[in-house]
């Protein structure tokens, strides 16, 4: 597949392309939800899909998995395109919608066997597949169990194991640890991290801690347009150009300030009094975003006083969401 | 076609494990034997014709029992969002729902031959009257049913699938009264041949007409194909 040129380092995947979107858009009458979101999933990749709530992701997730489809633009799932060859892809695909699609009245065994036959999982095969993702998901107790008895965490990986069937090269999963218990969401995540190894795996969340534990790659969108796609990391580098520096010492406070300010790479400070104790002062430095800062402020303050703690705040994910979700959006084209 | 089968065996099992099925049969034998002993008894005739009669107007009203969930159920539950992500052809969705619902029409229609061993046993009918009755029948509800699935894809609401299925069948079983109205004899021609109790009739006095054959799948054809349609455009 050749995906155009324009697109940026960034927005590439690194490996082959499994799921590409090349300038999606799509309107439901006037309104428009999404505008011309380009990005990649690559073979081997699990990519977390962050904004918030009316961004666009469940229905970019919908046109991934070919339940509506783009209004302008085109997406290609192992190379076949959604909007002609949707039969071909879906063969491809394992969608976890945000509601689990669960049909209440049949038992999980039935369900399963149902989406593993209209998969077209061959008939002799489907025992051992359904074995498969029962044990992956920890289905077994309440294997031949109906379905709306189920707890809001089952039902949730009920619906994980239905996309898990039949070992599908692309993964969606929209918001798939909601409504789990802690242990369960740490189960999930290494079913999802175990299966993303091999094959390409889109994942939508509120839960920022678990991008950074299992994404490569993280995208971010808000009011339908991509804001940003890049390693948590390299956003954490993009996002700010000052880092927060604080520490505590036993010092007079003018003295301490011009010490401090004489630092190269320290731009603003902030002293006050600690709570506690009234001859130790709290320091707040706003410092350039390079390595080795926190060490000269560190040998400034020491060679003259007694420095009790120090300590360089870098940004977390969160504050990186915030930073770009924050903004207006028409101010920022794609990363 | 395996797709097909898939979706079948799941309405099945979906119908026959909530109380649907059996509420349905239940129904449907209590109303027929009612109209049998009515119809049969009291006037001493052994013939199914009023009884048909019956049959086919209680079918407009079974049938939307039967019909409201199989779209509107799976857009309420969230669930076409998985059948329209598989790798299921509109077509194999619609074909497989109706099948399933088919079966249900077949096993009412089978619960109803309990009748006929009174009818054998104290009078002496007339057997191929009977079948093309019966002919006319599972016809007549198969077409039932198409409309009733189509129905049932417009809409979330099954009471409102339900209702627009009933009023939509009631329009086509009386449309025949409307030919007094109408001074072109084409167009009375036209509402005759709407008709589905005109068609039915025709099967309980023991003409199995092709016209009348035809017409009902022809009318099967036509919403299911809508059906289908409507599928691939509300994409």
């Amino acid at each position: 597949m050749g995906p155009p040129s324009r697109f940026s380092p960034a927005v590439m995947s690194p490996a082959a392309a499994v799921v590409a979107l090349e300038s999606v858009s799509k309107r439901y009458g006037t309104k428009t939800i999404i505008q011309d979101l380009s990005f990649t999933v690559g073979k081997g990749e699990i990519v977390g899909f962050l904004g918030p709530n009316g961004a666009g992701k469940t229905t970019t997730m919908r046109m991934i998995a070919g339940f509506t489809t783009a209004t302008s633009g085109r997406v290609t799932v192992a190379g076949y395109d959604m909007s002609t060859q949707n039969a071909e892809a879906a063969r491809r695909i394992g969608y976890l919608p945000e509601r689990p699609p669960l049909y209440d009245t049949l038992d999980v065994s039935a369900y399963l066997r149902f989406v593993a036959r209209a998969k077209g999982v061959p008939r002799l095969a489907i025992p051992a597949e359904l074995e498969r993702v029962t044990a992956a998901c920890r289905l077994e107790a309440v294997y031949r169990h109906e379905i709306y008895k189920l707890s809001k965490g089952y039902r949730q990986r009920v619906g994980l194991a239905q996309a898990l069937l039949g070992t599908p090269e692309v993964l969606l999963l929209d918001e798939p640890t909601i409504g789990l218990d802690p242990g369960q969401i740490q189960e999930s995540r290494e079913v999802i991290r175990s299966f993303g190894e091999a094959h390409a795996v889109l994942l939508s969340t509120h839960i920022l801690p678990e991008v950074t534990m299992i994404c490569r790659r993280v995208a971010i969108i808000n009011h339908g347009r991509l804001l940003a796609i890049d390693s948590p990391s390299g956003l954490q580098r993009a996002v700010e150009q000052t880092n927060r520096v604080t520490l505590q010492a036993t010092a007079p406070a003018q003295p301490l300030r011009e010490e401090l300010m004489a630092v190269d790479g320290v731009r603003a400070l902030d002293i006050h009094a600690a709570a506690d104790d009234d001859r130790v002062l709290s320091v707040e430095c706003h410092v350039d975003a390079r390595e080795g800062v926190e060490a000269a402020i560190a040998r400034a303050v020491a060679s003259r006083w007694a420095l009790h703690r120090l300590e360089r705040h870098q940004p977390t994910l969160e504050n990186i969401f915030l930073h770009y979700v924050g903004e207006a959006p028409a101010a920022r084209g794609a990363a | 076609m395996s797709g097909m089968l898939a979706v079948c065996q799941k309405e099945l099992s979906t119908y026959f494990r909530s109380p649907i099925a059996y509420f349905v049969v239940a129904v449907f034998m209590v109303g027929t034997g009612y109209f049998f002993s009515y119809n049969t008894f009291l006037t001493g005739n052994a013939t199914m014709a009023e009884t048909f009669q019956n049959m086919g107007i209680l079918l407009l009203l079974v049938i939307p029992a039967v019909s409201m969930r199989l779209f509107s159920g799976e857009y309420g539950a969230g669930t076409m969002e998985l059948l329209q992500t598989l790798p299921l052809e509109p077509w194999q969705v619609v074909l497989g729902k109706y099948l399933g619902a088919v079966a249900i029409l077949l096993l009412m229609t089978a619960a109803t031959l309990i009748d006929l061993v009174p009818l054998y046993l104290f009078g002496n009918p007339e057997t191929t009257t009977i079948l093309s009755g019966y002919i006319g029948f599972v016809l007549l509800g198969m077409a039932c049913l198409a409309v009733g699935q189509f129905c049932s894809a417009l809409t979330q609401n099954q009471i409102v699938a339900a209702l627009l299925t009933v009023s939509v069948l009631l329009g086509f079983w009386f449309v025949h009264d409307l030919q007094s109205f109408q001074t072109s004899y084409a167009l009375r021609g036209l509402v005759r041949h709407l008709s589905f109790s005109l068609h039915f009739g025709a099967f309980i006095q023991g003409l199995v007409r092709s016209e009348a054959v035809i017409y009902y799948l022809v009318v099967c054809a036509i919403a299911l194909t809508l059906n289908a349609s409507y599928l691939e455009w509300r994409r």
